[in-house]
């Protein structure tokens, strides 16, 4: 089976909401700060709720914030 | 380090103490040749009641006082994040996974020396020593997962 991965663009997504703070992010979808550091990093996929509720923040739609995408290995 | 890995510091550290007055106390009954049951369940007890009582108090203690330390250091009121979202719920639920999974493997040692025709005495007390080290485990694992990210 090929080798995927969840990928995110929170970190950009935050950038341009007005550098939105990690802590702001966490406060707003109801989670810790701990857990959206590990959800930027790609070493916690989210649940499906969570991950409407942060595309609902940035006002984007879901497929803007996460991406299904192939894991290239030779990185 | 957050709300819940200080948490998990705290009965991790715990245990370990637990462990360890457990092992000397063991070791001081075989030598003063006092290993018999009512001496082995009165352990039993005190062990049950440390790690119960011991771990409320020091996590409560530990918050306070790294809270204190957080209002010198900052000089702002302390923020405490004791919220427990769905990432936390899950690294608990994989530790208790692991937790669980080591405390049967010894409760089938523990059981096992009947086999091998060991009294009862033996097998309850590697019951409650399999059941500290499984904790420990457990707090091993759930740190490393907080520390990884997941």
């Amino acid at each position: 089976m090929d080798k995927y991965r969840i990928k995110n663009n929170i970190r950009t997504l935050r950038f341009f909401k007005d550098e939105m703070t990690q802590q702001q992010l966490a406060d707003k979808v109801g989670v810790t700060r701990q857990t959206i550091i590990a959800t930027e990093k790609g070493k916690y996929s989210p649940s499906l709720e969570l991950a409407f509720r942060i595309a609902l923040v940035f006002d984007v739609p879901l497929e803007e914030v996460f991406s299904y995408d192939f894991e290239d290995e030779t990185k | 380090m957050s709300f819940q890995e200080k948490n998990i510091t705290v009965s991790l550290v715990n245990f370990i103490l637990i462990l360890g007055f457990y092992l000397i106390s063991l070791f001081l009954m075989i030598q003063g040749e006092s290993f018999n049951s009512t001496n082995v369940f009165r352990l039993w007890g005190i062990i049950i009641v440390i790690a119960v009582v011991v771990t409320i108090f020091a996590t409560i203690i530990t918050h306070i006082v790294s809270a204190i330390i957080q209002a010198i250091k900052t000089k702002e009121e302390p923020h405490i994040e004791n919220i427990s979202d769905e990432r936390d719920k899950l690294i608990d639920l994989r530790g208790t996974k692991v937790t669980n999974f080591v405390s049967s493997i010894g409760s089938f040692f523990s059981m096992l020396t009947f086999v091998f025709g060991q009294p009862p005495l033996v097998m309850f007390t590697l019951l409650i020593f399999f059941g500290v080290v499984a904790q420990i485990i457990g707090d091993i694992f759930r740190l490393r997962l907080y520390r990884r990210g997941f």
